[in-house]
Parts: C-alpha cells; structure tokens; sequence
C-alpha cells in the first residue's frame, strides 16, 4: 500500500515535471527569431495580389538565412538572436514593408528548397549568383561581393591554390566551391558537409587540411580561432544575391530598389564597417558591389 | 522518363563510388556487429551475475544513444582528446557497435528460446559452459533469430546513411546523390536513384537471409 503511493507520486512529480518543461519550450523560440528595433524607413501599402502584398498581409516576412556562418548570419550566443550583414539586410527590406522579419536558418543545401515550397520568402545566406540556380528562382542585384579563398592552420604547408591537390580540403555541399575546388585542384580530397561551422570542426580537429569558400565566412572562423589564417589568395569573384521566387518580377523590382536604397543612404557602408570592414586590414576594405546581376551570371555560366 | 535514365547515364561513376563506398562500410560493420554482438550476447546469458552486468551496461549503452551522437564521439570527440582517428574507422566502429547492442539482444531472446533442459543436459554430461554455448546453444539461437536478424542488417544498411550525413563525411551513397543533385538540381530523379541503390542492398541481403533461413531453419 506505501509502496503502491509513493509510486503514485514519483508519477506525478514526473508528470509536473514534463508539463513545466513543455510549458518553458513553449515559451522559448525554436528556430527562428524575431527582430528587436526595426530600421527606420518610409514603408508603401502595395497591392493584396503582389507579394509585397500577401507579406503585409501576414504581417511577418519569413527570410532564409544562415545560423552558424559569422559575419553574415550566425546565432549569437549571448544575445540568443541572429545576427549578422545578412540579417541586417533582411531586416532593412522588412521595414520598407512594415512588417516583422522572421530569420529561418538556411543552409547551401537546402535554402533553394525552402524558397519553391514557400516556408520563406527571401533567400539572403551568402548565396552566389549562378547561372545554374538562376533556372530555379531569380536573383535580385548582387548586395556583396566576396572572394573566393583557403583557410589553413597557420604554418601550414598549403600556400597556393595547386598546394591543395593531395590534401583534405573541406566545404559546404551545394555550395559552387564543390565545383570550383575540383577544376582549380583536381586531386584534393573533398570533404562535403553540410554547414560551414562542421568546416571549422573539422580544420579545428585536424581532420581536413584546409577550407575553401567565401573569404568572409573564412574570416569569421578566423574571429574564432586564431591560430587558422587565410592565404589570401582571392581566386574566384562570388557576387551574393538574394533568392526571390521564380519569375516574381514584382517582388524582385522591390527588393532591387531596396537593395539600391540601402546602399544609397549609407547602411551598406555602416554595416559592413560593424560586421566586415573591422576585422579585415585596410588594403582588403571594399565599397558596395561594382558588379551588374547580367556580370555576375556571367562569372558562374551553365556548363555545356 | 528520359530525364530519369538521363541522370543515371550521366553521373553513374558518381553512383556506383557512393555505393560502393556504402557497400564496403556496410560489410565491415556488420562483421563487427556480429562479432561483438554474439559475445555480449553470451555475456548475457553467462551463469555469472558480473558478466551479465558488463553485458548489460554494453547494451544499454550503445542502445539507448542515438547513431549521430555516438558518431559525433568516436570522430570529433577522439580527435579533440589528440587521437587523429581515420573516418572510416569512426564510421565502422560506430554502425558496428551501434548495431551490436541490438544484434546481443536478439540473441538473447533466441538464446532463451532454447529449452534449459538442454543445456542441463550439456552440463551434466560433462561439457564446460562455452563449450555448452558454442556446441548446443548458439546454433540453435542462431536460427531461432534468423528472421530477426535479417530485420537489424536491414536497418543497419539504411543507418549507413546517417554515417556519411554527419561529421564523419564519409562520401556514401547518399551524399554521391547529394552532390550530383547539388549539380544537377533534378532532385526527384537523383533520389530515385539513390533510393534504388539502397534497394539493392537490402534486398541482397533479404535473400542472402533467406537462404540462410531455408538452408538452417528447424524443420517445424
């Protein structure tokens, strides 16, 4: 009989237990993440059957971007927000419409996917403009401009691009380095996985000899871990556009002008000073993106 | 249609390496798997209370953490503690021992199946305990749980693929197929494919285990 109550209560501390932490779950965010202060601009009513429409509508614009890849879109930490020039980006576009931007994380494989099924509205994850995704959904105007480079342990052996044949080089899966690393160095081993930040585990353990994508996602495992360098080497141009829905030419003219706006009135220029231009030397320090959309497609045609 | 044999023509090189990679660290952990598996099992099923306790914990370990973590230990966690452990031997220590635990308890279950009377009457006529085992008890085991065991090597090659979706990285069927859909974009048809490839494992080894059920079952 004692046996058979004290039983009886384990089971319903147990079950209290579980209540209170689904009743905690529930309270905290799962994946995405709202916005605190909107940036300050002019927002315009636009029609119920454009997109800009159905996104004021709804009152929340759903944005695609990464959450492990500092400086661009990364899940700070401390703050518990994401943050990043990507996200500043998306947040700038949402305020031209009046409405909460909500970041969903979005990865080289799988944001292309999340865009044609409709869970987000906008792709801005340190995309490259390509001729191949191009057939899939429409870019808007190149926003960034990065360059392609390798990360190293410093003192390593890998000085030059042809240093990497032979060696374990890691990158993203779905991003373009998986076919650039194996024109530029045919007999590197390719280690593809599925986020940046497995990357830098990986260097981090010894378990690739380098990483090779966007300097600025290389720059941000540098603020990581220093003992990594980057040689440098800038050897492909990869402009950064923001995935917009197939043939939606309405949506993509407003995040064109967006895009101009925010580089117009000197956002650009701040944000990449908090998120970029600080940490990489003088010499490196870049303006907004000198490149057209018609260019950019150009740097990473269709094969054949 | 032709879009779909398009894409097999294409990239079968790609294919074939990721099942061929998938094939080989299917092979290698199932040998562990029962290697380890039949030894835990018979740990056990020992007369000896602490031999059952190391068996025990050994089962409970390797079942009740998910594959992807006990991977995400044997690669990033022994390389962290300044062990330069190889991939594929993470990989394979994991899948293998992941499905050992499951493989000793179907063992066990068949063990149990095989009447006391029997091993009494091994004992009593003079047979030492792993001789008992080895002589009378496991072959019986063995086929009781055949079809069992045809289910775990099943299941074994489809968990193959969470080996080289983690950290590990290994370049197996799934990611291949990965890469060339990355390349392609023709998502639908590249799947197809892998999802065949992962068939004919499987279905390779439900009649290998067929076989064995017809060769060695009991005749009822």
């Amino acid at each position: 009989m004692e046996s058979k109550s004290r039983w009886r209560l384990i089971a319903i501390a147990f079950a209290t237990l579980l209540l209170v932490s689904l009743g905690i779950a529930a309270c905290g965010d799962d994946d995405e993440e709202e916005t605190t202060a909107a940036p300050d601009v002019e927002v315009e009513e636009f029609g119920a059957d454009t997109t800009m429409g159905k996104i004021q509508e709804a009152g929340e614009m759903n944005i695609g971007v990464k959450f492990d890849v500092p400086p661009f879109g990364f899940n700070n930490p401390q703050t518990g927000e994401v943050e990043g020039f990507d996200v500043d980006l998306g947040r700038y576009i949402a305020a031209r419409l009046g409405v909460e931007p909500v970041f969903r994380e979005a990865n080289s494989d799988n944001r292309i996917p999340l865009l044609v099924d409709g869970t987000i509205d906008l792709i801005l994850s340190t995309m490259t403009i390509t001729e191949e995704r191009d057939l899939e959904i429409d870019f808007s105007e190149p926003y960034y401009v990065a360059n392609g480079d390798v990360l190293v342990p410093t003192g390593s052996d890998i000085q030059a691009l042809d240093d990497l044949n032979g060696n374990r080089v890691c990158t993203a899966l779905g991003s373009t380095y998986q076919e650039t690393i194996k024109e530029e160095a045919p007999d590197a081993e390719l280690r593809l996985v599925d986020l940046y930040s497995q990357c830098l585990e990986l260097i981090q353990t010894d378990a690739v000899d380098a990483v090779s994508t966007d300097n600025v996602i290389l720059t941000g495992m540098v603020i990581q871990d220093d003992t990594l360098e980057l040689l440098g080497l800038n050897y492909t141009k990869e402009p950064y556009g923001a995935g917009i829905p197939d043939g939606d030419t309405e949506f993509k003219e407003f995040v064109d002008e967006s895009i101009q706006q925010y580089i117009d009135d000197g956002t650009w220029e701040e944000n990449y000073e908090t998120w970029v231009g600080q940490y990489v030397p003088e010499e490196q320090q870049q303006g907004p993106p000198d490149i057209t959309l018609e260019e950019a497609l150009k740097l990473f045609p269709l094969e054949k | 249609m032709s879009e779909l044999w398009g894409v097999l023509e294409e990239h079968l090189p790609e294919f074939s390496a990721g099942l061929w990679v998938t094939f080989r660290l299917v092979a290698a952990s199932l040998l562990i798997a029962i290697g380890v598996g039949t030894a835990v099992a018979a740990l056990r099923v020992a007369p000896l209370r602490w031999l059952n306790r190391i068996g025990g914990v050994y089962v409970e370990t390797f079942r009740n953490v998910p594959l992807l973590v006990l991977l995400i230990i044997a690669f990033a966690g022994i390389r962290r503690a300044g062990i330069p452990i190889d991939p594929w031997v993470a990989g394979i220590a994991s899948l293998g021992l992941y499905t050992a635990a499951y493989i000793a308890e179907a063992l066990r279950s068949g063990v149990f199946a095989v009447g006391k009377g029997q091993i009494d009457a091994a004992l009593s006529l003079g047979l030492s305990y792993p001789r008992t085992m080895r002589r009378i008890v496991l072959p019986q085991a063995f086929r009781t749980v055949i079809p069992a065991l045809s289910s775990l090597v099943i299941a074994m090659i489809k968990n193959s693929a969470i080996v080289g979706a983690s950290l590990v990285a290994l370049p197996d069927l799934l990611k291949s197929a990965r890469q060339v859909q990355a390349d392609t974009a023709q998502t639908n048809e590249v799947f197809f494919w892998a999802a065949i490839g992962y068939l004919l494992l499987t279905v390779t080894a439900t009649l290998g285990f067929r076989y064995l059920e017809r060769t060695y079952a009991i005749k009822r």
